[in-house]
Protein backbone atom coordinates (compact mmCIF):
# COMPACT_ATOMS: atom_id res chain seq x y z
CA UNK A 1 0.00 0.00 0.00
CA UNK A 2 1.46 3.32 -1.05
CA UNK A 3 3.12 5.34 2.20
CA UNK A 4 0.08 8.50 1.30
CA UNK A 5 -2.56 6.54 0.85
CA UNK A 6 -1.67 4.68 4.83
CA UNK A 7 -1.09 8.19 5.62
CA UNK A 8 -4.48 9.18 5.29
CA UNK A 9 -6.26 6.28 6.14
CA UNK A 10 -4.12 6.29 9.61
CA UNK A 11 -5.74 10.22 9.78
CA UNK A 12 -9.43 9.46 8.76
CA UNK A 13 -8.94 6.32 12.06
CA UNK A 14 -7.37 8.27 14.57
CA UNK A 15 -9.63 11.84 13.98
CA UNK A 16 -10.64 13.50 16.89
CA UNK A 17 -14.45 13.44 16.53
CA UNK A 18 -14.87 10.49 15.14
CA UNK A 19 -12.23 8.10 14.20
CA UNK A 20 -12.71 4.49 15.11
CA UNK A 21 -9.75 4.19 17.50
CA UNK A 22 -11.34 6.54 19.86
CA UNK A 23 -14.74 4.73 19.81
CA UNK A 24 -13.32 1.20 19.74
CA UNK A 25 -10.86 2.18 22.86
CA UNK A 26 -13.99 3.83 24.90
CA UNK A 27 -15.73 0.90 23.98
CA UNK A 28 -13.72 -1.90 25.20
CA UNK A 29 -13.09 0.64 28.53
CA UNK A 30 -9.68 0.80 28.43
CA UNK A 31 -10.10 4.53 28.98
CA UNK A 32 -12.08 7.35 28.26
CA UNK A 33 -10.91 8.32 24.71
CA UNK A 34 -13.86 10.23 23.66
CA UNK A 35 -12.51 13.18 22.20
CA UNK A 36 -8.95 12.37 22.49
CA UNK A 37 -6.73 14.25 20.16
CA UNK A 38 -3.73 11.74 19.31
CA UNK A 39 -1.52 14.51 17.80
CA UNK A 40 -1.79 16.95 21.29
CA UNK A 41 1.60 15.84 22.31
CA UNK A 42 5.03 15.35 20.40
CA UNK A 43 5.18 11.84 22.61
CA UNK A 44 1.66 10.68 21.34
CA UNK A 45 1.97 11.87 17.61
CA UNK A 46 5.47 9.80 17.06
CA UNK A 47 3.77 7.28 18.65
CA UNK A 48 0.81 7.47 16.31
CA UNK A 49 3.45 7.70 13.56
CA UNK A 50 5.53 4.61 14.88
CA UNK A 51 2.25 2.45 14.46
CA UNK A 52 1.97 3.32 11.13
CA UNK A 53 5.40 2.51 10.33
CA UNK A 54 5.83 -0.32 11.83
CA UNK A 55 2.33 -1.51 10.16
CA UNK A 56 3.72 -0.63 6.69
CA UNK A 57 7.06 -2.69 7.50
CA UNK A 58 5.71 -5.83 9.17
CA UNK A 59 4.35 -8.00 5.83
CA UNK A 60 8.04 -7.44 4.56
CA UNK A 61 9.37 -8.80 7.19
CA UNK A 62 7.26 -11.47 7.98
CA UNK A 63 7.41 -13.04 5.01
CA UNK A 64 11.31 -12.71 4.84
CA UNK A 65 10.93 -14.50 8.04
CA UNK A 66 8.88 -16.81 7.63
CA UNK A 67 11.17 -18.15 4.39
CA UNK A 68 14.20 -18.12 6.78
CA UNK A 69 12.04 -20.59 8.88
CA UNK A 70 10.98 -22.48 6.34
CA UNK A 71 14.75 -23.25 5.53
CA UNK A 72 15.19 -24.73 9.10
CA UNK A 73 15.75 -28.57 8.10
CA UNK A 74 13.18 -30.57 9.92
CA UNK A 75 15.25 -33.57 10.50
CA UNK A 76 17.65 -30.95 13.11
CA UNK A 77 14.82 -30.40 14.81
CA UNK A 78 13.31 -33.78 15.14
CA UNK A 79 16.69 -35.48 16.15
CA UNK A 80 16.89 -32.22 19.05
CA UNK A 81 13.38 -33.07 20.04
CA UNK A 82 13.95 -36.90 20.24
CA UNK A 83 17.05 -36.45 22.00
CA UNK A 84 14.69 -35.05 24.78
CA UNK A 85 15.78 -30.96 24.58
CA UNK A 86 12.93 -28.66 25.76
CA UNK A 87 11.69 -26.71 22.73
CA UNK A 88 13.66 -23.34 24.09
CA UNK A 89 16.64 -25.37 23.56
CA UNK A 90 15.26 -26.34 19.93
CA UNK A 91 15.29 -22.61 19.63
CA UNK A 92 17.67 -21.44 20.53
CA UNK A 93 20.71 -24.18 19.11
CA UNK A 94 19.00 -25.67 16.33
CA UNK A 95 16.67 -23.05 14.52
CA UNK A 96 18.36 -19.49 16.00
CA UNK A 97 21.66 -20.01 14.05
CA UNK A 98 19.80 -21.09 10.79
CA UNK A 99 17.77 -17.99 10.44
CA UNK A 100 20.24 -15.61 12.20
CA UNK A 101 21.94 -14.48 9.22
CA UNK A 102 18.68 -13.21 7.83
CA UNK A 103 17.21 -12.01 10.84
CA UNK A 104 20.48 -9.81 10.98
CA UNK A 105 20.04 -8.63 7.37
CA UNK A 106 16.82 -7.38 8.19
CA UNK A 107 17.56 -5.69 11.47
CA UNK A 108 20.15 -3.98 9.22
CA UNK A 109 17.64 -2.82 6.38
CA UNK A 110 15.23 -2.01 8.45
CA UNK A 111 17.72 0.30 10.98
CA UNK A 112 18.24 1.97 7.55
CA UNK A 113 15.28 2.52 5.64
CA UNK A 114 13.72 3.59 8.32
CA UNK A 115 16.38 5.86 9.22
CA UNK A 116 15.39 8.29 6.26
CA UNK A 117 11.32 8.09 7.48
CA UNK A 118 10.02 11.12 6.33
CA UNK A 119 6.79 10.70 4.61
CA UNK A 120 4.65 9.01 7.00
CA UNK A 121 6.18 11.39 9.88
CA UNK A 122 5.38 14.71 7.86
CA UNK A 123 1.97 13.79 6.42
CA UNK A 124 0.22 12.20 9.41
CA UNK A 125 1.25 14.51 11.88
CA UNK A 126 0.25 17.34 8.92
CA UNK A 127 1.18 20.54 8.65
CA UNK A 128 0.22 23.03 11.69
CA UNK A 129 1.16 20.60 14.09
CA UNK A 130 4.59 19.68 12.76
CA UNK A 131 7.03 20.89 15.56
CA UNK A 132 10.30 20.89 16.31
CA UNK A 133 9.44 18.81 19.14
CA UNK A 134 8.52 16.32 16.86
CA UNK A 135 10.43 16.30 14.23
CA UNK A 136 12.68 13.35 12.99
CA UNK A 137 15.45 13.93 11.04
CA UNK A 138 14.33 13.61 7.41
CA UNK A 139 11.52 16.38 8.63
CA UNK A 140 14.24 18.36 9.94
CA UNK A 141 16.06 18.49 6.97
CA UNK A 142 12.07 19.40 4.85
CA UNK A 143 11.83 22.33 7.07
CA UNK A 144 15.23 23.94 6.51
CA UNK A 145 16.02 23.45 3.88
CA UNK A 146 12.44 23.77 1.90
CA UNK A 147 10.56 25.89 3.70
CA UNK A 148 13.19 28.07 5.23
CA UNK A 149 15.34 28.05 1.90
CA UNK A 150 18.51 27.21 4.14
CA UNK A 151 20.39 24.82 1.55
CA UNK A 152 23.55 25.23 3.04
CA UNK A 153 22.24 23.95 6.67
CA UNK A 154 19.55 21.33 4.38
CA UNK A 155 22.86 19.83 3.04
CA UNK A 156 24.64 20.14 6.53
CA UNK A 157 21.91 18.13 7.75
CA UNK A 158 22.41 15.47 4.91
CA UNK A 159 25.79 14.95 5.58
CA UNK A 160 25.38 13.83 9.33
CA UNK A 161 22.65 11.82 8.28
CA UNK A 162 24.66 9.86 5.59
CA UNK A 163 27.57 9.89 8.82
CA UNK A 164 25.31 7.65 10.56
CA UNK A 165 23.82 5.56 7.94
CA UNK A 166 27.33 4.63 6.74
CA UNK A 167 28.57 3.98 9.85
CA UNK A 168 25.50 1.58 10.80
CA UNK A 169 25.63 0.31 6.67
CA UNK A 170 29.57 -1.05 6.44
CA UNK A 171 28.34 -3.90 8.36
CA UNK A 172 25.86 -4.73 5.77
CA UNK A 173 27.37 -4.24 2.58
CA UNK A 174 30.64 -6.24 3.82
CA UNK A 175 28.29 -8.76 4.37
CA UNK A 176 26.35 -9.09 1.15
CA UNK A 177 29.51 -8.74 -1.05
CA UNK A 178 31.06 -11.39 0.56
CA UNK A 179 28.17 -13.04 -0.23
CA UNK A 180 28.18 -12.05 -3.98
CA UNK A 181 31.90 -13.29 -4.18
CA UNK A 182 31.18 -16.93 -2.46
CA UNK A 183 28.20 -17.41 -4.85
CA UNK B 1 -5.22 -33.42 25.96
CA UNK B 2 -8.03 -30.71 26.77
CA UNK B 3 -5.05 -28.17 28.10
CA UNK B 4 -3.29 -28.76 24.80
CA UNK B 5 -6.38 -28.35 22.89
CA UNK B 6 -6.75 -24.96 25.09
CA UNK B 7 -3.63 -23.87 24.30
CA UNK B 8 -3.54 -24.45 20.37
CA UNK B 9 -6.98 -22.57 20.42
CA UNK B 10 -5.49 -19.47 22.66
CA UNK B 11 -2.39 -19.31 19.87
CA UNK B 12 -5.17 -19.47 17.00
CA UNK B 13 -7.13 -16.65 18.47
CA UNK B 14 -4.35 -14.43 19.46
CA UNK B 15 -2.95 -15.17 15.63
CA UNK B 16 -7.05 -14.23 14.39
CA UNK B 17 -7.01 -10.90 16.32
CA UNK B 18 -3.48 -10.29 15.01
CA UNK B 19 -4.57 -11.09 11.77
CA UNK B 20 -7.59 -8.64 12.33
CA UNK B 21 -5.44 -5.94 13.46
CA UNK B 22 -3.50 -5.73 10.47
CA UNK B 23 -6.44 -5.93 8.06
CA UNK B 24 -8.59 -3.84 9.58
CA UNK B 25 -6.73 -0.42 8.52
CA UNK B 26 -7.58 -1.90 4.95
CA UNK B 27 -10.90 -3.03 5.90
CA UNK B 28 -11.85 0.58 6.81
CA UNK B 29 -10.77 2.41 4.46
CA UNK B 30 -12.94 0.19 1.59
CA UNK B 31 -15.92 0.35 3.94
CA UNK B 32 -15.75 3.99 4.28
CA UNK B 33 -15.11 5.18 0.81
CA UNK B 34 -19.20 3.10 0.35
CA UNK B 35 -20.16 5.46 2.78
CA UNK B 36 -22.28 8.33 2.48
CA UNK B 37 -21.41 11.94 4.62
CA UNK B 38 -24.31 11.56 6.74
CA UNK B 39 -23.12 7.41 7.83
CA UNK B 40 -19.92 8.80 8.25
CA UNK B 41 -20.50 11.73 10.64
CA UNK B 42 -23.34 11.71 12.07
CA UNK B 43 -23.53 9.20 14.47
CA UNK B 44 -21.63 8.93 17.39
CA UNK B 45 -21.07 4.98 17.09
CA UNK B 46 -19.32 3.88 13.62
CA UNK B 47 -20.88 2.21 11.24
CA UNK B 48 -19.04 -1.10 10.69
CA UNK B 49 -20.53 -2.37 7.47
CA UNK B 50 -21.97 0.00 5.02
CA UNK B 51 -25.40 -0.39 5.06
CA UNK B 52 -26.91 1.43 2.01
CA UNK B 53 -23.80 0.75 -0.09
CA UNK B 54 -22.98 4.23 -2.52
CA UNK B 55 -20.89 4.57 -5.17
CA UNK B 56 -21.03 8.82 -4.53
CA UNK B 57 -17.41 8.90 -3.37
CA UNK B 58 -16.07 7.69 -6.48
CA UNK B 59 -18.16 9.69 -8.51
CA UNK B 60 -17.43 13.20 -6.67
CA UNK B 61 -13.28 11.67 -6.68
CA UNK B 62 -12.71 10.97 -10.39
CA UNK B 63 -14.34 14.69 -10.96
CA UNK B 64 -12.32 16.33 -8.70
CA UNK B 65 -10.26 18.53 -9.94
CA UNK B 66 -6.65 17.66 -11.41
CA UNK B 67 -8.05 13.54 -10.37
CA UNK B 68 -7.72 12.80 -14.46
CA UNK B 69 -4.61 15.11 -15.22
CA UNK B 70 -2.16 13.67 -12.11
CA UNK B 71 -3.28 9.84 -12.85
CA UNK B 72 -2.16 10.78 -16.24
CA UNK B 73 1.09 12.71 -15.37
CA UNK B 74 2.00 9.20 -12.83
CA UNK B 75 1.19 6.52 -15.49
CA UNK B 76 3.83 8.47 -18.14
CA UNK B 77 6.56 8.69 -15.35
CA UNK B 78 6.23 5.30 -14.49
CA UNK B 79 5.84 3.65 -17.52
CA UNK B 80 9.02 5.78 -18.82
CA UNK B 81 10.49 5.04 -16.02
CA UNK B 82 10.43 1.46 -15.98
CA UNK B 83 11.46 0.63 -19.40
CA UNK B 84 14.56 2.70 -18.93
CA UNK B 85 15.47 1.24 -15.44
CA UNK B 86 15.12 -2.02 -16.63
CA UNK B 87 16.81 -1.66 -20.43
CA UNK B 88 19.81 -0.23 -18.57
CA UNK B 89 19.66 -2.55 -15.26
CA UNK B 90 19.25 -5.55 -18.02
CA UNK B 91 22.70 -4.43 -20.15
CA UNK B 92 24.58 -3.53 -17.14
CA UNK B 93 23.74 -6.54 -15.16
CA UNK B 94 25.08 -8.46 -18.30
CA UNK B 95 28.03 -6.70 -18.33
CA UNK B 96 28.63 -7.52 -14.89
CA UNK B 97 27.95 -10.99 -14.97
CA UNK B 98 29.89 -11.52 -18.30
CA UNK B 99 32.87 -9.61 -18.82
CA UNK B 100 35.80 -9.42 -15.91
CA UNK B 101 36.24 -5.45 -16.31
CA UNK B 102 38.97 -3.52 -13.74
CA UNK B 103 36.56 -1.76 -11.05
CA UNK B 104 33.99 -4.45 -11.35
CA UNK B 105 34.42 -5.28 -7.77
CA UNK B 106 33.92 -1.47 -6.85
CA UNK B 107 30.74 -1.20 -8.86
CA UNK B 108 29.05 -4.30 -7.27
CA UNK B 109 30.38 -2.51 -3.50
CA UNK B 110 29.12 0.59 -5.02
CA UNK B 111 25.70 -0.99 -6.20
CA UNK B 112 24.98 -2.56 -2.80
CA UNK B 113 26.29 0.87 -0.79
CA UNK B 114 24.21 3.80 -3.13
CA UNK B 115 20.80 2.01 -1.86
CA UNK B 116 21.76 2.17 2.28
CA UNK B 117 21.52 6.51 1.16
CA UNK B 118 17.90 7.59 3.03
CA UNK B 119 16.70 9.29 -0.16
CA UNK B 120 15.36 11.91 1.71
CA UNK B 121 19.00 12.96 2.26
CA UNK B 122 19.61 13.60 -1.47
CA UNK B 123 16.83 16.19 -1.92
CA UNK B 124 19.27 19.18 -2.09
CA UNK B 125 21.58 18.00 -4.39
CA UNK B 126 19.15 16.60 -6.45
CA UNK B 127 17.07 20.05 -6.68
CA UNK B 128 20.31 21.73 -7.18
CA UNK B 129 21.25 19.61 -10.40
CA UNK B 130 17.77 19.22 -11.61
CA UNK B 131 17.09 23.26 -11.77
CA UNK B 132 20.31 23.40 -13.55
CA UNK B 133 21.27 20.88 -16.04
CA UNK B 134 25.08 20.64 -16.29
CA UNK B 135 25.76 21.40 -19.82
CA UNK B 136 22.60 20.99 -21.46
CA UNK B 137 21.60 24.02 -19.36
CA UNK B 138 17.86 23.17 -18.54
CA UNK B 139 16.14 22.99 -15.56
CA UNK B 140 14.04 20.22 -14.85
CA UNK B 141 12.11 21.68 -12.01
CA UNK B 142 8.17 21.13 -12.36
CA UNK B 143 9.08 18.84 -15.64
CA UNK B 144 8.08 15.74 -15.68
CA UNK B 145 11.04 14.44 -16.99
CA UNK B 146 12.81 15.46 -14.18
CA UNK B 147 11.25 12.75 -11.86
CA UNK B 148 11.44 10.38 -14.29
CA UNK B 149 15.13 11.25 -13.82
CA UNK B 150 15.57 10.97 -10.04
CA UNK B 151 12.60 7.43 -10.22
CA UNK B 152 15.06 6.10 -12.60
CA UNK B 153 18.08 6.47 -10.48
CA UNK B 154 16.18 5.71 -7.78
CA UNK B 155 15.55 1.88 -9.04
CA UNK B 156 18.32 1.11 -11.15
CA UNK B 157 20.54 0.18 -8.08
CA UNK B 158 18.59 -2.99 -6.85
CA UNK B 159 17.44 -3.77 -10.41
CA UNK B 160 20.75 -4.23 -11.75
CA UNK B 161 21.76 -6.32 -8.55
CA UNK B 162 18.87 -8.59 -8.91
CA UNK B 163 18.92 -9.08 -12.45
CA UNK B 164 22.05 -10.12 -11.73
CA UNK B 165 21.36 -12.49 -9.36
CA UNK B 166 18.84 -14.04 -12.43
CA UNK B 167 21.62 -13.95 -14.91
CA UNK B 168 23.78 -15.99 -12.42
CA UNK B 169 21.31 -18.91 -12.22
CA UNK B 170 21.71 -19.23 -16.11
CA UNK B 171 24.62 -21.66 -17.04
CA UNK B 172 26.98 -20.54 -19.35
CA UNK B 173 27.37 -23.77 -21.21
CA UNK B 174 23.78 -23.27 -22.83
CA UNK B 175 24.85 -19.69 -24.29
CA UNK B 176 28.54 -21.44 -25.79
CA UNK B 177 26.25 -24.33 -27.10
CA UNK B 178 24.64 -22.08 -29.19
CA UNK B 179 27.56 -20.24 -30.30
CA UNK B 180 28.96 -23.72 -31.01
CA UNK B 181 26.42 -24.19 -33.32
CA UNK B 182 26.91 -21.06 -35.55
CA UNK B 183 24.89 -18.24 -33.32
CA UNK B 184 26.25 -14.84 -33.34
CA UNK B 185 27.00 -13.56 -29.70
CA UNK B 186 24.15 -10.76 -30.03
CA UNK B 187 22.02 -14.04 -31.46
CA UNK B 188 22.62 -15.84 -28.20
CA UNK B 189 21.82 -12.94 -26.68
CA UNK B 190 18.75 -13.05 -27.56
CA UNK B 191 17.60 -16.31 -28.25
CA UNK B 192 19.07 -17.98 -24.99
CA UNK B 193 19.57 -15.12 -22.59
CA UNK B 194 16.92 -12.87 -22.90
CA UNK B 195 13.88 -15.52 -23.08
CA UNK B 196 15.36 -17.16 -19.37
CA UNK B 197 15.68 -13.92 -17.49
CA UNK B 198 12.05 -13.05 -18.96
CA UNK B 199 11.36 -13.63 -14.76
CA UNK B 200 13.73 -11.55 -13.69
CA UNK B 201 12.62 -8.75 -15.78
CA UNK B 202 9.28 -9.19 -14.67
CA UNK B 203 10.13 -9.05 -11.77
CA UNK B 204 12.27 -5.82 -11.76
CA UNK B 205 9.45 -4.24 -13.78
CA UNK B 206 7.07 -4.59 -10.75
CA UNK B 207 9.74 -3.58 -8.60
CA UNK B 208 10.12 -0.15 -9.92
CA UNK B 209 6.44 0.01 -11.15
CA UNK B 210 5.78 -0.07 -6.85
CA UNK B 211 8.35 2.35 -5.70
CA UNK B 212 7.40 5.30 -8.56
CA UNK B 213 3.91 4.73 -8.00
CA UNK B 214 4.26 4.82 -4.57
CA UNK B 215 6.93 7.77 -4.33
CA UNK B 216 5.91 10.86 -2.48
CA UNK B 217 9.22 13.21 -1.62
CA UNK B 218 10.74 13.52 -4.70
CA UNK B 219 7.24 14.05 -6.18
CA UNK B 220 6.81 16.70 -3.81
CA UNK B 221 9.58 18.29 -4.17
CA UNK B 222 10.14 18.89 -7.78
CA UNK B 223 6.75 18.98 -8.85
CA UNK B 224 4.62 22.05 -7.39
CA UNK B 225 1.94 22.73 -10.50
CA UNK B 226 -1.64 21.46 -9.60
CA UNK B 227 -1.37 20.03 -13.59
CA UNK B 228 2.04 18.75 -13.32
CA UNK B 229 2.14 16.77 -10.26
CA UNK B 230 1.95 13.39 -9.43
CA UNK B 231 -1.18 11.67 -7.73
CA UNK B 232 0.33 10.84 -4.71
CA UNK B 233 0.90 14.46 -4.12
CA UNK B 234 -2.56 14.95 -5.28
CA UNK B 235 -3.55 12.62 -2.47
CA UNK B 236 -1.46 14.10 0.26
CA UNK B 237 -3.13 17.61 -0.29
CA UNK B 238 -6.73 16.46 -0.65
CA UNK B 239 -7.44 17.60 3.51
CA UNK B 240 -5.89 20.86 2.27
CA UNK B 241 -6.33 22.48 5.75
CA UNK B 242 -10.29 22.36 5.24
CA UNK B 243 -12.62 22.19 8.60
CA UNK B 244 -14.69 19.68 7.45
CA UNK B 245 -13.19 16.81 5.69
CA UNK B 246 -14.65 14.54 3.30
CA UNK B 247 -14.08 11.64 4.12
CA UNK B 248 -15.77 9.23 2.58
CA UNK B 249 -14.14 10.68 -1.09
CA UNK B 250 -10.57 10.78 0.74
CA UNK B 251 -10.70 7.28 1.86
CA UNK B 252 -12.57 6.58 -2.41
CA UNK B 253 -9.54 8.09 -3.50
CA UNK B 254 -7.49 6.46 -1.36
CA UNK B 255 -8.57 2.79 -2.15
CA UNK B 256 -8.13 3.90 -6.53
CA UNK B 257 -4.69 4.76 -5.97
CA UNK B 258 -3.93 1.73 -3.60
CA UNK B 259 -5.25 -0.45 -5.97
CA UNK B 260 -3.01 -1.08 -8.41
CA UNK B 261 -0.34 -1.45 -6.16
CA UNK B 262 -1.97 -4.04 -3.85
CA UNK B 263 -2.08 -5.63 -7.17
CA UNK B 264 1.35 -6.15 -8.54
CA UNK B 265 2.02 -6.41 -4.66
CA UNK B 266 0.39 -9.77 -4.35
CA UNK B 267 2.09 -10.87 -7.86
CA UNK B 268 5.44 -10.58 -7.07
CA UNK B 269 5.76 -9.83 -3.35
CA UNK B 270 6.96 -13.62 -2.22
CA UNK B 271 9.70 -14.11 -5.22
CA UNK B 272 11.30 -10.78 -4.10
CA UNK B 273 11.05 -11.95 -0.50
CA UNK B 274 13.02 -15.22 -1.44
CA UNK B 275 15.10 -14.07 -3.64
CA UNK B 276 16.78 -12.12 -0.70
CA UNK B 277 16.80 -14.99 1.76
CA UNK B 278 18.46 -17.30 -0.96
CA UNK B 279 21.26 -14.76 -1.57
CA UNK B 280 21.62 -14.72 2.70
CA UNK B 281 21.46 -18.22 3.35
CA UNK B 282 24.58 -18.90 0.76
CA UNK B 283 27.20 -17.02 2.76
Amino acid sequence: MPPVVAVQVWIWMTNVQNGVLNYTLTTLHVGNYDGHNWFGSPFSSLGMAVTLIVWGALPFVVITMYAALSQVPHELVEAAQIDGAPAWRVFKDVTMPVIAPILYLLTCLSILWDFGVFTQVYLLIGQPAIVPANYVMGVYLWEQAEVLDLYGRGAAISILMLAIVAALSIFYVRRMVRTAEVA
Amino acid sequence: MSHRFGRKLGWNVLGLVIFGVMVFPVYWMISTSFKTNDQINSSLTPQWFPVHPSLRNFENVIHKQYFWTDVKNTVIVVLVAITIAVLFAFLAAVALEKYRFTGRKAFLVLLIGIQMLPGIGLIIPLYVVLAHVPVLHLNLVNHLSGLIVVYVSAVLPFSVWTLRGFLMGIPKELEEAAMVDGSSRLGAFFRILLPLVAPGLVAVSVFAFIVSWNEYVFARLLLNDGSTQTITVWLGNYIGGEKAVDWGGLMAASTLIALPVVGFFLLVQRKIAFGLTAGAVRG
